[in-house]
């Protein structure tokens, strides 16, 4: 039965040649990335290779940053970052997410009302104070980051899945699961989450990117990684020496890179929705 | 989303903030703040942008000269020079007669009344008096015979607003005392050789107490001195405004110079009644773009020259580059008394106790490289604390760790027992968060990766650094210090032991010989015996190795040349009392400015 309801989706997605390019895009940077998280690529971000500030040739593919580093490797080093904190926080993210929209669709009344309590709460909190103000709790660096996005963007995967799951335990599915003695946690996973999951892989994705961002923005108000080059901490190098210098290779890459991911996700979040969407026929 | 929208909104800001108007200019001096204002009380005179703004409306007995190098003061509201008994200790200061605070309306009638020794007793008290917590108070701690009790008795008086006026300011201060209305007579605990200047901080202002009583906690916003202007307009985070104080006489150029001074055109308006320009405004740029394009523009007078500008109006040989001059913009350069540092904190275990593997450190820091990174080259190769022009400088003599050579730190390192860094653990050196102190961090990261010593660079807000240096949570640290006054005793004393963290001290070194010496040479004067002592002191340091030195810094600013008897000044950092600007040269260089 899963096998069945996988297959349309990923035909769908496959015919997709748009999809298909950004799903390459997607990969492309997975492969940069670890190969940087294991050591094989840019190992030398912290070194200087030239003279500061050589602008991109033959002898720096994309110049050379402050202290002479190669802003190739940095830019590299960075989808590593990036992509750590993308599939880390997700992780973190969703599963609170499941759970707490799990529990507030299924048992609804006092259940929900505490959660759906305690989510607005948590949302009404401006984002990025509540993220900064963790990553100063948690000290500073790529695992309390990874942490901060992490428990505090989990909302907009409950909000869906409370919803879906409120929707499914009206069906009759459940209701004939529940006729045949199932309990409440065999019901909730076995059967439910099973058809709410197509919506947790497209916040999944979302989740992504946005996390991606907030890596950016927390790196270049300097709360972010700590004595790593990260794609915001390139932008903040960046926006000195841009105006004065005219050096604006840095600044290029860092938010070349960033761009292409973004919009290479963004692309394929796209085709992932509208494959996974029941309502959209054949 | 939300911290780009907040980005936005301070962009906006710093627009309606940077463009001061090209209209009337008239005999004004438009300059530069690089923060935000704080204060006004002179109690409160902790940073260089408060100093300058307390200069132009506070004065205090003695003043530094402007020309005269090696620094020196002479009197400012005293008649002549203080009369200083022959142990060292008692000081006679007699005062002008005839000054008056401005008027204001904390006076009867709104007139400004004569200016009196008690004010100067009142002053001083009143800012060691606890309840104004004061940053000042180091200036006089231990060292005016009475005043530490009085501080103390002062913990036990009712909070403010409460007794602005307290008895206990009207009770006798042994070491403190107004003898008559124009004499004030100070006596020491010790014969502190550089008391004279701290006469001269604008800590030690005189204050009229009504306008303490009248403004209560206002007072800040409320400046009343007796210098040469008055504040008129002080929007909070834009622009201060300041104009000619009309009751003000008792200032006059100096008449000594050298014959340098004299070429440069500095000793036109000898003797002349100052000041000479009518009204100061002074816009609040944090942000260095905006600033710079403003006085590129010429809407500004004066303004430092940003890092990464450096190149578009300097020229590699040093002089300015020639479509600047063309526009009338003059180059200043001058020694900052400073030093910037890296700091070891004594108390870790591996840090403190090794010192070879400090000394190695040291000499694999390459700091002719980072004043070319950082400071374009714009500072001298610090030795050791103490800058050029100071009594103790000695450009001769050689630091044997402040060079940089590799190979030697490595063999030293191997020596200590760490072979390429092996056996050490990763340290971390802590910085203040900002764009240029990380990129000062990682160069000092990489330094050290070359003799294999490992390195992680955390950034801080600023309270909470200060915070890790009281706890001495720290391994090692970048720090920079600018003389309080122009005396050794002032960068020596960041060593000395009792001075540790919470103190000044942030390495929290200890050395018994270093210690001694450090208080004979507190108290003695200038000469061929302090000289030496403060050599030896100087050896000590290299050999224990408790910083590693950066730099000097080596000032540069640019001026209008329209802006007429500029010269840079160590300490005072814009006394605009002395400046007069030719407003026929600033009309024809720009066009569209009137009046």
């Amino acid at each position: 039965m899963t096998a069945w309801k996988a297959s349309r989706p990923l035909r769908k997605l496959l015919r997709d040649k748009l999809a298909f390019a950004a799903l390459a895009v997607i990969l492309l940077y997975a492969a940069t990335g670890l190969l940087a998280l294991f050591h094989l690529a840019a190992t030398h971000y912290r070194d200087s290779v030239g003279p500061a500030y050589s602008p991109p040739g033959a002898d720096y593919l994309l110049g050379t940053d402050v202290l002479g580093r190669s802003v190739l490797e940095r830019v590299v080093h960075g989808a590593r970052i990036a992509l750590v904190v993308g599939f880390v926080s997700t992780g973190i993210a969703i599963p609170i997410g499941i759970l707490f929209g799990l529990l507030a669709g299924f048992y609804k009344k006092r259940v929900d009302d505490v959660i759906v309590w305690f989510y607005t709460t948590v949302d009404s909190i401006p984002y990025i104070l509540l993220v900064l103000a963790l990553a100063l709790i948690l000290g500073k660096g790529l695992i309390s980051v990874c942490i901060a996005i992490g428990i505090t963007s989990w909302v907009g995967a409950c909000r869906v899945v409370r919803g879906e799951v409120i929707k499914q335990t009206e069906l009759d599915y459940v209701q004939a699961a529940r006729a045949m003695g199932a309990g409440d946690i065999r019901i909730m996973m076995r059967h439910i989450l099973p058809n709410v999951l197509h919506m947790v892989l497209i916040q999944a994705s979302l989740l992504f990117v946005e996390a991606v961002k907030i890596e950016v923005i927390l790196s270049y108000l300097g709360v972010g990684v700590q004595g790593e080059p990260s794609w915001g901490v390139m932008i903040d190098d960046a926006r000195i020496e841009l105006i004065g210098r005219g050096a604006w290779w840095q600044f290029a890459s860092a938010t070349g890179a960033m761009f292409l991911l973004l919009l290479a996700f963004n692309v394929f979040n796209d085709a992932l929705r509208d494959a996974l969407d029941p309502k959209s026929a054949e | 989303m939300a911290a780009t929208q907040f980005a936005y909104a301070l962009f906006a800001c710093a627009l309606i903030a940077c463009t001061p108007s090209r209209k009337n200019l008239g005999n004004t001096y438009r300059g530069v703040l690089a923060s935000n204002l704080k204060s006004f009380d002179p109690a409160m005179a902790q940073d260089q942008y408060s100093n300058m703004c307390q200069f132009q409306i506070y004065e205090t007995l003695l003043e530094y000269k402007y020309l005269a190098r090696p620094y020196d003061v002479q009197p400012c509201l005293a008649s002549a020079a203080p009369e200083i008994s022959d142990s060292g200790k008692v000081y006679l200061i007699h005062m002008k007669k005839g000054v008056e605070f401005a008027d204001d309306a904390c006076f009867p009638g709104g007139r400004g009344r004569q200016v009196k020794a008690s004010d100067f007793v009142y002053s001083i008290k009143r800012m060691c008096d606890v309840r104004t917590k004061t940053t000042g108070w180091w200036i006089f701690d231990g060292k005016v015979v009475g005043l530490d009790a009085f501080r103390k008795a002062s913990e036990s008086l009712p909070p403010f607003p409460e007794q602005w006026h307290p008895a206990l300011y009207d009770e006798d201060v042994e070491g403190l005392r107004a003898l008559d209305d124009s004499t004030v007579r100070i006596q020491l605990t010790k014969p502190y050789p550089y008391f004279k200047y701290i006469l001269a901080m604008p800590y030690a202002a005189v204050v009229p107490h009504e306008a303490v009583e009248h403004y209560g906690e206002d007072f800040l916003s409320h400046p009343v001195g007796t210098g040469p202007y008055l504040l008129k307009e002080w929007r909070r985070g834009l622009r201060l405004v300041f104009d000619r104080n009309p009751k003000y006489h008792h200032g006059f150029y100096p008449r000594e110079g050298t014959a340098e001074d004299s070429a440069q055109g500095l000793l036109v308006d000898s003797g002349r009644t100052l000041p000479f320009i009518d009204r100061i405004e002074l816009d609040i740029f944090e942000e260095y773009q905006p600033m710079w394009l403003n006085f590129l523009r010429g809407n500004l007078d004066r303004s430092p020259i940003p890092k990464d500008n450096y190149g578009e109006a300097v020229m590699p040989d040093k002089s300015v580059r020639g479509d600047m001059a063309a526009k009338g913009i003059a180059l200043f350069r001058q020694n900052e008394l400073d030093v910037r540092y890296i700091c070891f904190n004594f108390e870790d275990p591996v840090l403190g106790k090794q010192k070879a593997l400090r000394q190695a450190m040291s000499l694999a820091y390459d700091a002719k490289q980072g004043m070319e990174l950082f400071y374009n080259g714009r500072g001298v190769h610090a030795n050791s604390p103490i800058p050029p022009g100071l009594f103790g400088y000695d450009s001769t003599w050689k630091n044997p760790y402040s060079h940089y050579d590799v190979d030697a730190a490595k063999s030293l390192l191997a020596k200590a027992g760490f072979p390429g860094g092996q056996g050490l653990p990763e340290f971390e050196y802590l910085t203040v968060a900002g764009s240029d102190t990380r990129q000062m961090g990682e160069f000092f990261a990489q330094c050290m990766a070359r003799i294999g010593v490992r390195i992680k660079v955390a950034a801080c807000t600023w309270p909470e650094f200060l915070e890790r240096l009281k706890r001495k949570k720290v391994q090692i640290i970048a720090v920079a210090w600018g003389a309080d006054y122009p005396d050794p005793e002032n960068f020596l004393q960041l060593l000395y032991g009792p001075n540790e963290s919470p103190g000044e001290n942030n390495a929290n070194y200890k050395n018994a010989e270093y210690d001694s010496l450090y208080r004979d040479m507190a108290v003695m004067q200038d000469g061929a015996e302090r000289s030496a002592k403060i050599r030896r002191m100087q050896e000590i340091l290299a050999e224990d190795c408790p910083w590693i030195y950066t730099l000097h810094r080596l000032n540069e600013l640019l001026i209008y040349k329209w802006v007429l008897n500029h010269r840079s000044h160590g300490v005072l950092d814009a006394p605009i009392k002395y400046y007069r600007i030719d407003g026929a040269l600033r009309r024809s260089l720009l066009p569209g400015a009137g009046g």
